[in-house]
C-alpha cells in the first residue's frame, strides 16, 4: 500500500438553490477549473478520474460521458460510481484505490448535483417503487391511513423514525435536535460554500419551524442544493513536488447492512438508529489507519447528516463518544468551533446538500481543517487527524474516511 | 444574471416491467384471510422474518419453513405524520409505528389509532386490529390498537 | 505486472427472459460461485457491484441486491458502468494490499424488464440531442458502421461475415442467449434493416444476464483454485461526447486502453503475442472496428482476415469464440462476460469453441455511444 494524499480542492463558486446560470456540465466545469487552478496543475497533470452524483435525479444516465471534455478528460480513464448518499465518497474512495494501486500518480474525484433540475422525492421514492408497486397490488394505501405497511412518515419518511428510534435510546431530547441544527446553521454562516445560513440561529429559532414528521421539524432537515466539488489526490511522490499543504489518506472503508425501513416485500430487519455498519465502517477504517481511541485521537470530524439529529447519533456510531453522551457533549458546548470535539464547521449536509458532493464536501473540508485553509470556519483547536462519514441508500450504508497531517508510517 | 434556455424531459417508469419476490408475500396475505400471519424461518440461524424473504441475509442460503408470529407487538419506534411527502399539511397528524411482532424477528410498519399522538412511546405493547371481513389483503390489518 | 491478481472462478447467465428477480439473479450467481469453490461468504472481504439504475427502474439500485450477493455487513460499492470497470476497480482493491478476496457481480435485466436502448436514450445530452430525437443507440452505430465501411473500403457484406462467426460461436456456448442453430450469411443478410447498414442480426439482442467473478490475491488464489488465471495488464480511456468531434471510423478509446493495458503486460506486438480476444462488440461492424483499433487485425485487411479464417476459433487470432455480444448483452454485465469468456479459454473450459493454444488473452469493455469509453484487461495462465 503507498501513501496517498489530498492535495487539492476545487467547488463552484457557491451552492445555492438553483443554478440557473450555468447547465449541468458547465457547472462541473467550474469545480474542475477550480481544482487545478488551486493546485496549479494542468489537464495533463491529471492521470485518472472518478466521477459520482444521483443520476436518477436529474435524469441524466452517465452525466460524466457528456461531461468528459468540459473535465478536459479526453483520453484519461474515467471511473463512475453510484451508491445513493454516500457516492461523494465513494468517489473518493475510488481515487484513492486508483493511487494506492499505482494505476494513476494523480487522480481526481468529481462529484455535483443539480437539483433544481431534477426531483429529489421523485428519485428518492424511486428506491421502492417495484416494492411499492406490488404492496399497491397487495392492497397497501399509498396515503398512508390504513393497512400494514403503510408509509406514514410522509416527506421525512423513515429518517423520522430513526429520529424517535435514536431519542429513545440516547435520552436526548427534540430540543437537542433544534440546538445542533442551530449551530450548524450558525456555523455555515461562516462557510462561502454553505447554501442556507444563518450567523442568529438559535435553537429557540428552530423550535418554531413547523412539525413534519415527529420528531422531525422543518429546520432539521437539509434543503436541496446545486454544486459541484472536486478533490484531488497524490501519490507521496507527486504530492512531495506539487503541494505545500497535504491531508494524507490514513484509512478508508466502507460497510452495509440491508435496508433498514423500506424493504417492503422481504421485511425490514433493523432499527434506523442502530446503524451497525456505521459502527463496523469507523472500527475498520480506525484500525486501518493505525488509530486505537478515536475519541483521544480524532480531532475534528465531519458527519453526514441529512437531517440534524444525525449529527449526534453518528458522533456516537463512529466512536467519538459513548452512547447518550453526544447530547451532553453539545450541552457543554464541545461541539462548537472552539470545543473539545468540533463537528461540522462546515455547517454539515444539514446546512448544504447538492447530494453528489455531500459526502465527498465532508472528506474535503476535515482536508481544509487539517491544512489550516478553512477561512472563517478554522476550528479553534489545532487538526492533527480527522473523520469524515458518510451515509446513504437506505440508511443501511456507512463510509468512513480518516485524514492526518502525516502521512502513514508504512 | 442571464437566465438559460430550459428544456424538459421525464424518467418514464411505465416503460419497465418489474419482477419482484413475490412468495412471502403471498404466503402472509393467503394466511391473513384466517387471521393469522405466516412468516418465514432461517433453519440455520432461527431468524424469523415476516414477510418472508427467500433467503436469510446473515446465512446467505434459501429458506422456506413457514413460521406463524403473533398479531401482539412492542413499538419499537413511531412517528407522528404532519405533512405528506410533498410537504403539504395533513387534516390530522397520523400516527405511525414501527412494531415487532411477538416471535418474529423482523419489525413491520403500519398506523395506530385508538391512542393519542402525546401517548405513544417505544416499548408500548400493541395488537393488530383486523378488518370486519378479512379478503387476504394487506388491508386485513387495519391498523395497530394498544394491547 | 507481477502476479498480483487473480480470477479464482466465474458464474454466468443470460437469456432473452431469465424469469427471475434481480435479488434471485444476483443470489444464485454469487452462491452457486461460493460454493463451486468450495467456500462461504466469509471468505469475501469485500463486494463491487455494477448495475444501472435507470435500467434497473430504481433509485440507488444496489440496495437490496447486495445482502443477495452475501454482502451483509461486508465492505461494498457500486461501479455504474461495463461491468469490465468493476473488475479493474476490484483489482485496484487487492494490488493496493487492502483486499485478499472480492467478488464482482455485473447484471440486468434487459431483455424481460426493460428496453435496452433506454440506457443511450437517459445518457443522451438533454438539452441538444434528446431534444432533436435523432441520436439514440442504433442510429448512432450506423454511423459508425457506415463511417468504418467506408473508410477501409469495405463491402456492407462484411457484416454478414462477421455475424455468421459470432452467431455460429454463440450458437455453441450454453452461456449465450441468442443461440441460432445452422445460422447463415444469407439467414443474417435477411434479416430485417434496423438502421441502415446495420440490420436485426448484425445487432445484440436484449438480454437479461449476469456474471459473478471472484477476484483474488496471489496468496489466497494458491488456496482457493489450481486454475488461476491471472491479471496481466489493464488500461481505460474515454473519448469525446460529441459524435462530430470524432473519427468514427476507428475507436480512440479502444486504442489508447489496449495501448495502456499492453504496457502494463509487456506485450509489444499484440496480434502475435495474443491467443485470443473477447471483445465488447454490440453490432457486428463494430467487431472489426475495435480489434483494428486495438492492433489486433492489420487496419484495411478485416475483411481479408476474416473471409480466411484467421479469426474463427481454430484461426491465428480468434475473436469472440464466446460468441460475443451478439449472443448476449446484459447491460453492465457485458464487459465482465468478456473476461469470464478469456478465462474460461485460459482455463480450457471452452468445451467446442475451446482455442487450441490459450495462454494470453484480451477483454475489451465499452460504454457510452460508439464505445466512447473503453476497458482492456490482458489476462493470462
Ligand atoms: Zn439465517
Amino acid at each position: 500500500m503507498r501513501n496517498v494524499g489530498i492535495i487539492g480542492i476545487g467547488y463552484t463558486p457557491v451552492f445555492v438553490s438553483k443554478r440557473k446560470d450555468v447547465s449541468i456540465v458547465e457547472m462541473i466545469s467550474e469545480a474542475v477549473d477550480a481544482g487545478l487552478k488551486n493546485t496549479g496543475l494542468a489537464p495533463e497533470d491529471i492521470d485518472a478520474y472518478v466521477f459520482g452524483n444521483m443520476a436518477t435525479f436529474e435524469g441524466v444516465n452517465m452525466p460524466h460521458l457528456w461531461a468528459t471534455e468540459h473535465m478536459h478528460a479526453r483520453g484519461k480513464p474515467i471511473m463512475r460510481f453510484a451508491t445513493g448518499g454516500t457516492i461523494g465518497m465513494a468517489a473518493f474512495h475510488g481515487a484513492y484505490y486508483h493511487v494506492a494501486s499505482g494505476m494513476a500518480d494523480i487522480a481526481m474525484a468529481v462529484t455535483y448535483e443539480k437539483h433544481s433540475e431534477g426531483d429529489a422525492q421523485v428519485g428518492l421514492m424511486g428506491i421502492i417503487t417495484p416494492e411499492l408497486m406490488a404492496m399497491l397490488s397487495a392492497g397497501i394505501d399509498v396515503t398512508g391511513q390504513s393497512g400494514m405497511g403503510a408509509i406514514g412518515g410522509g416527506s421525512a419518511g423513515g429518517i423520522s423514525f430513526q429520529a424517535s428510534s435514536y431519542l429513545h435510546r440516547s435520552g436526548a431530547g427534540i430540543e437537542h435536535i433544534d440546538a445542533i441544527a442551530a449551530m450548524e446553521r450558525r456555523n455555515a454562516a461562516k462557510n462561502p460554500y454553505a447554501h442556507l445560513k444563518d450567523p442568529e440561529a438559535t435553537a429557540e429559532k428552530i423550535a418554531q419551524t413547523p412539525m413534519v414528521s415527529w420528531p422531525i421539524r422543518f429546520g432539521h432537515i437539509c434543503p436541496t442544493t446545486d454544486g459541484a466539488t472536486v478533490c484531488i489526490l497524490a501519490s507521496e511522490e507527486k504530492a512531495a513536488k506539487i503541494a505545500d499543504k497535504v491531508a494524507w489518506v490514513l484509512g478508508v472503508a466502507n460497510c452495509a447492512s440491508d435496508a433498514t425501513t423500506a424493504n417492503l416485500i422481504d421485511s425490514q430487519i433493523t432499527d434506523p438508529a442502530e446503524q451497525l455498519p456505521a459502527i463496523m465502517a469507523s472500527k475498520k477504517a480506525c484500525e486501518r489507519a493505525g488509530i486505537e481511541d478515536p475519541k483521544k485521537e480524532i480531532d475534528y470530524v465531519e458527519i453526514y447528516n441529512g437531517f440534524a439529529h444525525q449529527t449526534l447519533m453518528y458522533l456516537e456510531k463512529v466512536g467519538m463518544c459513548e452512547v447518550g453522551e453526544a447530547h451532553k457533549l453539545l450541552e457543554a458546548g464541545e461541539l462548537e468551533m472552539n470545543g473539545r470535539c468540533p463537528v461540522n464547521a462546515s455547517g454539515g449536509v444539514v446546512s448544504t446538500n447538492s447530494i453528489g458532493t455531500s459526502a465527498l464536501n465532508r472528506v474535503t473540508e476535515c482536508a481544509l481543517q487539517i491544512m489550516g485553509q478553512a477561512g472563517e470556519h478554522q476550528v479553534e483547536k489545532e487538526v492533527h487527524k480527522a473523520m469524515a462519514h458518510g451515509w446513504g441508500g437506505l440508511m443501511q450504508y456507512c463510509t468512513i474516511t480518516i485524514l492526518g497531517d502525516k502521512p502513514k508510517k508504512l | 444574471m442571464e437566465e438559460t434556455k430550459v428544456v424538459t424531459g421525464a424518467w418514464e417508469l411505465s416503460t419497465f416491467k418489474f419482477n419482484i419476490e413475490g412468495r412471502g408475500l403471498q404466503l402472509m396475505l393467503k394466511h391473513m384471510k384466517d387471521r393469522k400471519l405466516m412468516g418465514i424461518k432461517c433453519h440455520q440461524c432461527g431468524t424469523v422474518y415476516l414477510p418472508g424473504p427467500f433467503y436469510c441475509r446473515k446465512c446467505h442460503i434459501r429458506i422456506d419453513e413457514p413460521a406463524e408470529v403473533s398479531d401482539h407487538g412492542q413499538v419499537m419506534t413511531f412517528t407522528i405524520g404532519y405533512a405528506d411527502v410533498r410537504g403539504n399539511p395533513l387534516d390530522e397528524p397520523r400516527i405511525a409505528p414501527i412494531v415487532k411482532l411477538d416471535g418474529c424477528d423482523s419489525w413491520i410498519m403500519g398506523v395506530m389509532q385508538g391512542c393519542a399522538p402525546e401517548d405513544v412511546h417505544v416499548g408500548m405493547r400493541v395488537k393488530v386490529h383486523w378488518a370486519e371481513e378479512t379478503t387476504g389483503s394487506l388491508q386485513d390489518m387495519q391498523y395497530f390498537v394498544p394491547e | 505486472m507481477e502476479k498480483k491478481v487473480a480470477i479464482a472462478g466465474f458464474r454466468i447467465a443470460a437469456a432473452p427472459d431469465l424469469e427471475t428477480t434481480r435479488e434471485r439473479l444476483v443470489f444464485d450467481l454469487s452462491k452457486g460461485l461460493l460454493d463451486d469453490l468450495g467456500i462461504t461468504r466469509d471468505a469475501v472481504d469485500n463486494f463491487v457491484f455494477c448495475s444501472n439504475d435507470f435500467m434497473d427502474g430504481r433509485t440507488i439500485s444496489h440496495v437490496f441486491i447486495g445482502p443477495a450477493a452475501g454482502g451483509y455487513m461486508k465492505d461494498q460499492t457500486k461501479v455504474e458502468m461495463d461491468g469490465l470497470n468493476a473488475m479493474i476497480y476490484a483489482s485496484m482493491g487487492i494490488i493496493s494490499g487492502q483486499y485478499d478476496v472480492t467478488m464482482v457481480v455485473a447484471l440486468s435485466l434487459t431483455g424481460s424488464q426493460a428496453s435496452p436502448y433506454l440506457y443511450t436514450d437517459y445518457s443522451l445530452d438533454p438539452t441538444y440531442d434528446r431534444q432533436l430525437k435523432l441520436l439514440n443507440e442504433l442510429s448512432a452505430a450506423a454511423l459508425e458502421a457506415r463511417s468504418y465501411l467506408t473508410a477501409g473500403g469495405y463491402p456492407e457484406e462484411l457484416l454478414d461475415v462477421v455475424a455468421a462467426q459470432d452467431l455460429k460461436n454463440a450458437a455453441a456456448n450454453p452461456g449465450q442467449a441468442r443461440r441460432i442453430d445452422g445460422v447463415s450469411r444469407e439467414r443474417i443478410k435477411g434479416s430485417p434493416y434496423y438502421y441502415e447498414p446495420l440490420r436485426e442480426l448484425h445487432c445484440y439482442p436484449p438480454t437479461d444476464g449476469g456474471c459473478a467473478m471472484l477476484l483474488v490475491s496471489e496468496k489466497k488464489a494458491k488456496e482457493l483454485t489450481d486454475k488461476p488465471v491471472w491479471l496481466l495488464g489493464m488500461g481505460r480511456s474515454t473519448d469525446i461526447y460529441y459524435l462530430g468531434d470524432r473519427d468514427l471510423s476507428t475507436s480512440l478509446s479502444a486504442a489508447q486502453a489496449a495501448e495502456r493495458a499492453y504496457a502494463m503486460a509487456g506485450i509489444k506486438d499484440p496480434a502475435s503475442e495474443l491467443d485470443l480476444a473477447e471483445i465488447m462488440s454490440l453490432f457486428a461492424h463494430q467487431e472489426p472496428l475495435l480489434a483494428e483499433a486495438m492492433g489486433l487485425l492489420e487496419k484495411g485487411k478485416a475483411a481479408a482476415a476474416y473471409e480466411a479464417g484467421d479469426t474463427a476459433v481454430e484461426g491465428r487470432m480468434p475473436i469472440n469464440p464466446s460468441g460475443g455480444p451478439l449472443g448476449a448483452h446484459p447491460i453492465c454485465a457485458t464487459g465482465l462476460i468478456r473476461a469470464a469468456e478469456a478465462a474460461r479459454q485460459l482455463r480450457g473450459e471452452a468445451g467446442e469453441n475451446q482455442v487450441k493454444k490459450a495462454g494470453v488473452a484480451l477483454a475489451h469493455g465499452q460504454d457510452g455511444v460508439c464505445a466512447q469509453q473503453s476497458a482492456v484487461v490482458i489476462l493470462g495462465t
